[in-house]
This record gives structure tokens, sequence and C-alpha cells, in this order.
């Protein structure tokens, strides 16, 4: 998509910009209506799945703060068996933190070649024109969708045996840009899947199986639409305000944290979504 | 670090300062190059000043020390030294404000940008804190931080106009510092860990 510099290219560029994303956003917004996000997760998976966790690492805080999360877990590389992180083009701190943080689980049992470190490009760099920036906002939203399609250049494939599904199981963030074509995307695809489950209601793409029809393997359903859980925790930095991300995401994550007592309850612009107050999640 | 001018003898006290690897934060390096700090940093038995500067502070601090060599009256008998950033992150430098008696070093002080990242590496290392929020900076969430830090009593909140008083308040945070993380009730460590499994749809 090459940068286009002129006013009236920018202002078209615009319109169909919104027109895509307003679309988007409005879809989005219907599914987040239809299906109270309220609810508890069905009962499906059996204790010893495989699972697959993505992270989403931004800049130096956002990823700082990631970290400190998952040390604080001590993230168990044998429940949490394949891990991605997600870092913006350029982060080269993230990319680092995550390996150094990768190395670390291998002490602890992780798998070779467990994990993938993807590089998504931004959605508006730092000085970029914001006639631009439609464009760069639409490549960065596609890479999102591939990255959780698991068809992302950067990503090796795992065996099909172990994930018949690409879909990571959760996705963990905590607020950086990225983090809003991350979970848009997420949402996106479940939206499709809930749209191929009522079009064509005889295939796998089915209503999510009853307990009972669970395999052992907890490897079903085959749908999109347990995997892809999204968790927003809002920054530890933020005491009495939302990040504009936190704005934008409080009604489609399916959980929605905060750290401190002052944001307890804020309310998202539209729905009943509602912050969950947990304390300190860092270290 | 240029130590070699001070005598063995002497208990090292450091003081690190961090201005941040994203946004610029001149206001706090030229605060800190100012004579009157290097006086305030004496007074409370300071023997080093080590500064994280960012790259456009290089110029700045450069010319300071190019025009002070260790031993001038500005300095107040102070060893100053910097670096621009370390992509590795400070957990080295914050190590070096820890007390550590066989390596003749008291408790000093990291006074840091109000970003997340350096102000928890510092709380984990249970090195006295002052933060001080970029006015330059859009947001005030900063200051929302430092403030609630400060009530708390995990840091001193810190103006760049007024570092000689934040020493002063940091002598005051040494005596009564709080553990961290904070300890909480019992279940408080496996929140996350607890919401990711209800969001798994694990069979009982």
């Amino acid at each position: 998509m090459a940068p286009m510099e002129s006013p009236i290219a920018g202002i078209l560029a615009w319109i169909f910009f919104c027109a895509v994303f307003g679309f988007i956003t409005a879809a989005l917004y219907l599914l987040t209506r239809a299906a109270s996000q309220n609810t508890p997760v069905p009962k499906w998976r059996s204790q010893h799945s495989r699972v697959h966790l993505l992270i989403v690492l931004g800049s130096g805080g956002h990823t700082a703060e990631m970290l400190s999360m998952l040390r604080r877990i001590k993230l168990d590389p044998a429940k949490y068996t394949n891990r991605t992180y997600v870092v913006s083009s350029g982060d080269n701190f993230s990319a680092t933190k995550a390996a150094e943080f990768e190395s670390t689980l291998i002490d602890r049992g992780a798998e070779p070649q467990s994990y993938n470190i993807v590089t998504v490009p931004r959605a508006r760099r730092v000085h970029q024109s914001y006639l631009t920036a439609p464009f760069s906002t639409i490549r960065s939203f596609y890479s999102c969708l591939l990255v959780l399609r698991g068809v992302h250049p950067d990503q090796q494939s795992w065996p099909a045996d172990l994930f018949p599904v690409p879909y990571p199981d959760i996705i963990l963030t905590n607020g950086p840009a990225i983090a809003v074509c991350i979970i848009l995307a997420a949402r996106l695809l479940r939206l499709y899947h809930s749209c191929l489950g009522f079009l064509f209601p005889q295939r796998l793409y089915s209503h999510p199986r009853s307990v009972a029809g669970a395999a052992a393997d907890g490897t079903t359903p085959h749908s999109g639409g347990f995997r892809l859980r999204t968790i927003f925790v809002e920054s530890w930095a933020r005491v009495t305000t939302l990040s504009l991300s936190g704005k934008i995401l409080l009604p489609f994550a399916d959980r929605f944290l905060v750290q401190w007592p002052a944001l307890e309850d804020k309310k998202a612009l539209w729905g009943s979504k509602k912050a969950e107050y947990v304390g300190f999640l860092v270290d | 670090m240029s130590c070699a001018a001070t005598s063995p003898r002497m208990v090292q006290k450091l003081c690190f300062v961090t201005v941040g690897a994203t946004a610029s934060f001149y206001l706090l390096l030229e605060a800190l190059l100012d004579p009157a700090f290097m006086e305030a940093l004496h007074r409370y038995n300071y023997t080093h000043l080590l500064i994280q500067y960012g790259k456009d502070g290089q110029a700045l601090f450069d010319e300071f020390t190019a025009n002070r060599p260790f031993g001038h009256p500005d300095l107040h008998g102070i060893a100053v030294d910097g670096f621009d950033f370390k992509q590795t992150g400070l957990d080295y430098e914050m190590r070096l404000a820890k007390a550590k008696p066989s390596e003749n070093r008291s408790s000093g002080l990291v006074i840091s940008h109000a970003g997340s990242g350096s102000i928890l590496a510092a709380l984990r290392f249970g090195v006295p804190l002052v933060v001080v929020p970029n006015p330059t900076l859009q947001d005030n969430h900063q200051e929302e931080l430092a403030d609630v830090l400060q009530q708390e009593g995990y840091a001193v909140w810190g103006s760049y106009k007024e570092l000689s008083s934040a020493l002063e308040r940091a002598e005051a945070l040494r005596t009564r510092m709080l553990t961290w993380p904070p300890v909480h009730g019992a279940n408080r460590k496996q929140r996350l860990e607890g919401v990711i499994s209800e969001e798994m749809g694990y069979l009982d």
C-alpha cells in the first residue's frame, strides 16, 4: 500500500477507512450485544490438553509489566505448552525480553521450539502522517488476523495433531496500541465462526458440543467459539483513568482487569461491561 | 564508573537517575546537572551520581562533564557519570544503589521518570525511589501514579524543580520502606492464573 500524500487521496482514504472500520465495529457491536459476555465459558476442555497462549507485548513499560505479571504467576510451560509473543515492528526491546523470558522457561521444562515471536507492522509510526495512517492501520489489522490464524510468516506451525485449530486459546494483553488490533481481530474471527455456525449448523462449526460431547483429548469443539478468549489487563500505571486502548476494548475483551481500586466497575461507553478490580498483578 | 578519584575507605552512596528511553526529559537532566543539586547530594552523603540521560541528553551531559572534571567546585565532591540508554535494561545500575557492605556501599537512591518499567524495577530491588513525572507529556496519568505511590508509602513524588527536597524526603522513606510486592490476601497471588483458567473452560 503506497502512501498517498495528496489531501484528496488522504480524505478518500479516511472515508474508506471509516466505512470499513465503521462496518466492522458495528458488526462487533451487534455481536457483543447478542452474546452476553459475562456468562462463564462452558466447561469443555480436559485438564491436560495443550494450550496455546498469545501474549501481546508493547513498548517499554507495557512489556516490562507483562513480563512482571508472567513472572509473578510463574507461568508453567507444562500447562501453557505453546506460546506466541506479538511485538510491533522496530521494538527490539520487547523481542529481546520475550526471548530472555523464554530462556528461563527452558529450566522449567518448556519444550524446544514451543514458542514464536512474531512482528506486526505498527498502526501508526511516530511522526507518520495521519492521512496515511488508515492504510497502515488496515495493514496492521490484517497482519494480526494472520497471526491469529497461525499463518504469519514469522510463525512456525505446530503439528496439526497437537493443534487441530490454529487459533490461540487465550490472548493476554495489557494495552499497547497493537492490542486493539489483536482483540478486534479475535472478535472478528469469532463472529465469522458464529455466522458459519448459524448458516451451516450441520458442520463442525455448529454450536459447541456439550460437556458430554467433548472429546477426551480436549480438542473439541472445533469452532473458534471457545478459543480466542481475550483477557485485557489495564496497565498498572493507570490509577484513576482508563487508557485509550482500555476505553476502546472494554466492551470487546472477555475479561477486563484493573489493578487500582479507583478503576473498579468503570463502565464501557456502551453495554453493561464493567472493569474487574483484582489488585496488583505485577511483581 | 569513574570512581578512581574516591578513596577506597569512603563509603559509597550512589544516586542513580533514569530519564527513560521513550520520551525525552530534558528538564530533569538540566535540574540534575545543577551545582545546587550536587550540593544537596553532598549534604546527604552521596558520593556518586550516575545518570541514564537518553539519546538527546548526550550533548548537554558531555558539555557539563567536559567543563567540570572530578574535583571541580561545582561538583561538591560528587563523581558524575552517565550513559544514553541500555537495550538490556537497568537492573545492574539499580543494584548499585542497593546497600552492599562487602563492597563498601551504603543504601543509595533511584530517581526515575514515571514509567512503570523503571518504577517496578526499583521497587523490586527495594531501593528508595523518587518518581519524577514528566510535565511535557500530555497525559497526566504519570502524576496520578506518583501521587498514589507517595500516599501509600512506596516512593517519593518528586518534582524536577525541587529535587533537593525530594532527597530529604527520600531519607525519611529509607527508614520505613514497604516491602514489594505488597502482601495481600492469600489468594491474590493467583488472581490472574484464576482468570485465565476460568476463560479456558476446564472440565472439573
